[in-house]
């Protein structure tokens, strides 16, 4: 046995495996893919069948959601052993094109959307922004997400944190057009050398700013700043935390009624990964006129919307109704007018499964901060 | 088989502004994200498939300032042994015929079996460096390979042409070959690669170093000379459908139903 | 002195439409030259050809040889370089397609000749020609001019110039073969044809084309809901092709696949020039694109210029609507 498959045996505590089978009735893809972890698990054990386990498509089925890791009584991490399959293929070169184009535009232009490095902060055009100043003091240094920052459907994201943070008279700035992926998925698409290398650079970047923390809109972002970058030691936190603090020290005004009824989808990386999951429903709770429901499948039992895990680069070939099509069923039965969300992801996926369901007249997918703009009129 | 495949550097414009500079004779390129050419991709690809199936050596030609290193390291970390890279601004990138001269003159001092570029840039899309760079070298070509077969001593192509019709050609070697995109699919270079790879040889030379004289490869050299460049005007005779997204589809739809376009 | 070489394509016994463009582009500048048209034509049993060329051109040089029955890189060079040492044209045109980009570099480095590849358009400036190319697939155009002694050489994109009608009866005169004997080096095998799939899209009514701008396959299932719509099919750019999501049958442009259907719906295609000259011919073309400058709003009848993703589903459902 050598060294390198021993430590993933290792990494992985495989031996440590009871076969129970819970993080395989949990997962949330089953309902469409043939995926099955604790199988997987299994055969990782021998080492003569990484190769082989690599090549499965199925280990491109697992969105990073995180149940499984939640529901395992040993403590176990099976999506990990997932993502270290993954790794094994990347090491080979031999992974697919959307993937392959996907992580070379993370190491060549800084984002995993093959758009040039200059144009990172087009969105901000006309808009009154703050760039943070290496060195200079800030109290929030703000993270804005690649995804967020180059997708036309999520620019308004940001805008809408803008324009909220200066009514509110916050102390913020951007990092600005050197504001570089903060690889969550290239970690989940299973680039550790590009990972690496990435955690090592954005933390030599973002110390350079004189933060008191960092904020985040993405909660991809904000997972992997505060759990994967060991030597940044800067507070970090997810927009959700930042708007909290300012509606309950009274620092900004909701005049403005919305008067909707409003269902709050939890982000596996705020909620299940994190535990964040009361500041979402404090912020819709304060905006006038919001009645907010709830799903039953909820907190750290919320379905997952698929769009993590390297998703975006991946199709899942089932013909299976999406997870984001159950959600939006589940959420039209409730009666909502408003699919609430605090992930760009979640809204790529919901507002497509929207789409696919034909609900655009009764209902909408939107992120918190586009019903808190219109409050805060 | 001891291979030189020539790579290149380029911006990727598909969905970008062009603008031009200020000379009037290139482009303002700050905001473009840039890769290497396309089909030169492919190109690194069939070699390094060719050399895992038969064994051999592979060098990396590449014209270009040191920003270039990043897909000669990803090229490398592919397979490859080694790789030159020429940097030297008398040289015109511009002239195709320029370009093929000067990757000639690196190529000519070495041994060679088989040379492959991209059967087209992505910027400049002349198509002619590489039957140029035959020509430079005597040898046999033939342009925008789909497929490519060893045999002994002789080389079988299939040359995509137009209409979807292949033309089947063979050649001996050594050859130059220009690869058509989509001959295979272009292998992913990891980061643990890319950082093993420069422990590879890249040398850099100039015109000097090859033996170069600055008249043959330099602006003043070349035999045509770029005026001007501007944008094209648009001539589209095209009906422009105003209005939000909605109202433009619903424009088009009652045009394509009640027009009797469908 | 101021004459025009213009080398005529054929292949599989058809001439190829862009031998007349080119002899079209040769006719608009050869006043100003101040010189005759020479078709050159090289090939075997190609009599009919020569015939139809001099009705556009003031000589045919043809060369009559089994050894040229079909396309060969380097007998054509030999072929050319023999001729325009012996006749010192001014001009020499050669096609921008598979076979004039697979000879005409090398051409141009024997003899040393100003040389402008892809040229798209020919102008004068101060009594002297000027090719004009495009930069960044469409998007710049280059005026070049030719500095050394002529005879210079371009290569021709297919479709820029429109082929005239027969206004001359030029002479046509068989040449001897350059070739003694077979050449060693390159070999012509064998053509082999596109397997035809299920769907053959040159023979579509309407066709819904994809292209880049798509960005994911996932997004294809609104581009089969549209076709549904209007019983279209969807066929694509080399881009589609290349991702994967549509299979090689099915893609538009000069390595695809010529189409000419009544309806003609470009869906974030920008209009690579290769992409152009396949589908130009349809009868309708309906561009959606978000980049104005898109260079398929050239050859477009309406233009849409706009979000594909919000323009495209709003689009099927009012078809659908409007077609209960």
């Amino acid at each position: 046995m050598n060294s390198e498959v021993r430590s993933f045996l290792e990494k992985h505590d495989l031996l440590g495996c009871v076969q129970c089978g819970r993080c395989t009735g949990g997962c949330p893809v089953t309902a469409r893919t043939d995926l099955n972890v604790r199988r997987v698990i299994y055969e990782s054990i021998d080492e003569k069948m990484l190769d082989k386990m690599s090549k499965l498509p199925d280990i491109w089925d697992c969105t990073t959601c995180s149940t499984c890791a939640v529901r395992c009584p040993k403590g176990l991490k099976p999506l990990e052993v997932l993502i270290g399959l993954r790794e094994v293929l990347v090491e080979s070169g031999m992974v697919q094109s959307t993937v392959r184009d996907a992580l070379e535009s993370v190491f060549q232009e800084g984002n995993p959307w093959k758009k040039p490095r200059a144009t990172r902060l087009d969105w901000a055009e006309g808009l009154e922004v703050k760039i943070a100043e290496p060195g200079e003091k800030v109290e929030n240094l703000i993270f804005v997400c690649c995804t967020v920052a180059y997708d036309p459907k999520l620019q308004d994201i940001a805008r809408n944190l803008v324009k909220v943070l200066n009514k509110a008279g916050v102390d913020y700035g951007l990092v600005g057009d050197g504001e570089t992926c903060c690889s969550s998925e290239v970690y989940n698409l299973g680039e550790a050398g590009l990972f690496e290398m990435m955690v090592e650079d954005n933390t030599e970047l973002l110390k350079g700013f004189a933060a008191d923390r960092m904020v985040t809109i993405s909660p991809h972002c904000y997972s992997t700043f505060k759990n994967q970058y060991p030597l940044l030691k800067m507070e970090i936190v997810h927009y959700t935390h930042l708007i909290s603090e300012l509606l309950a020290e009274g620092k900004l005004a909701l005049p403005k009624e919305v008067s909707k009824k409003v269902v709050f989808h939890d982000p596996c990386y705020l909620g299940k990964k994190n535990n964040v999951f009361e500041e979402p429903r404090f912020i819709l709770k304060q905006v006038p006129g919001v009645e907010v429901l709830e799903f039953e499948r909820k907190k750290e039992r919320s379905l997952c919307c698929e769009g993590g895990g390297g998703k975006m680069w991946v199709e899942t070939e089932s013909r299976k109704e999406r997870l984001a099509e159950t959600r939006i069923k589940d959420a039209r039965a409730l009666g909502a007018d408003v699919l609430a969300v605090a992930c760009p992801f979640c809204i790529l996926t919901l507002d497509d499964a929207l789409k696919a369901k034909g609900f655009e007249e009764e209902m909408k997918v939107a992120d918190i901060l586009e019903i808190l703009h219109e409050a805060a009129g | 088989m001891k291979m030189f495949v020539c790579i290149k550097r380029v911006p990727d414009t598909s969905e970008a502004d062009v603008k031009i500079d200020q000379t009037g004779k290139s482009v303002d390129s700050s905001r473009f994200s840039f890769g290497i050419n396309d089909a030169d991709n492919y190109a690194v690809e069939e070699a390094v498939l060719i050399k895992e199936a038969r064994g051999g050596e592979i060098k990396f030609l590449c014209i270009g300032p040191k920003d270039s290193d990043v897909v000669i390291r990803m090229s490398l970390a592919k397979g490859g042994e080694s790789a030159v890279r020429i940097e030297d601004p008398r040289i015109n990138q511009k002239d195709p015929l320029q370009v093929a001269k000067v990757l000639a003159a690196a190529i000519k001092r070495e041994q060679f079996d088989l040379v492959m570029t991209g059967c087209m840039s992505a910027d400049d899309s002349n198509m002619s460096v590489g039957v140029a760079l035959a020509e430079e070298l005597g040898v046999s070509h033939a342009a925008m390979v789909k497929s490519v077969e060893i045999l002994d001593g002789k080389i079988k192509v299939k040359r995509e042409l137009e209409g979807g019709l292949t033309e089947v050609v063979e050649m001996s070697l050594p050859a130059v070959i220009t690869i058509q995109t989509g001959i295979n699919v272009p292998r992913y270079a990891p980061v643990r690669g890319i950082r093993e790879a420069q422990k590879k040889e890249l040398k850099v030379l100039k015109l000097e170093d090859l033996g170069l004289a600055e008249e043959e490869v330099s602006e003043a050299g070349s035999r045509v000379e770029l005026m001007k460049l501007y944008i094209p005007v648009v001539a589209s005779n095209a009906e422009m459908i105003q209005g939000t997204p909605d109202e433009k589809a619903e424009i088009m739809a009652v045009k394509m139903v009640k027009g009797g376009l469908l | 002195m101021g004459d025009i070489f213009v080398l005529a394509e054929h292949r599989r016994g058809e001439l190829r439409e862009v031998s007349l463009e080119m002899l079209a582009a040769a006719s608009s500048v050869a006043p100003q030259l101040g010189g005759k048209i020479t078709a050159i034509l090289l090939g075997s049993g190609v009599n009919s050809f020569a015939e139809k060329l001099a009705g556009y051109s003031d000589k045919v040089l043809y060369v009559d040889d089994p050894l040229f029955a079909e396309y060969n890189s380097e007998k054509y060079q030999l072929a050319l370089s023999d001729l325009i040492s012996r006749y010192q044209p001014e001009l020499v045109m050669v096609p921008h397609t598979t076979q004039g980009v697979d000879m005409a570099p090398a051409l141009a480095v024997e003899l040393k000749m100003p040389f402008v590849a892809d040229v798209a358009g020919l102008s004068f400036e101060g009594g002297k020609l000027q090719p004009v190319r495009t930069y960044y697939q469409g998007k710049i155009n280059a005026d070049f001019a030719f500095k050394g002694k002529p005879p210079y050489l371009i290569t021709v994109r297919e479709s820029s110039f429109s082929a005239g009608d027969p206004s001359k009866q030029g002479t046509v005169e068989k040449i001897a073969s350059p070739l003694k004997e077979d050449i060693q080096y390159r070999k012509f095998v064998e053509y082999i044809e596109a397997v035809v799939g299920d769907v053959d899209i040159s023979q579509a009514e309407i066709l819904v084309a994809i292209g880049r701008g798509l960005r994911e396959e996932k997004n294809l299932s609104m581009i089969e809901d549209l076709a549904k719509s209007i019983n279209a099919v969807i066929a694509g750019s080399r881009a589609a092709i290349d991702a994967g999501w549509l299979p090689h049958d099915r893609q538009v442009g000069t390595s695809g696949k010529n189409v000419k259907p009544k309806v003609y719906i470009a869906i974030g295609i920008s209009g690579a020039f290769q992409h152009l000259a396949g589908m130009k011919a349809a009868k309708t073309i309906i561009a959606i694109n978000k980049d104005p400058n898109a260079p398929i709003f050239t050859v477009a009848d309406y233009a849409i210029v706009d979000d594909l993703f919000k323009v495209v589903p709003k689009l099927t459902e009012k078809l659908k609507e409007l077609r209960a």
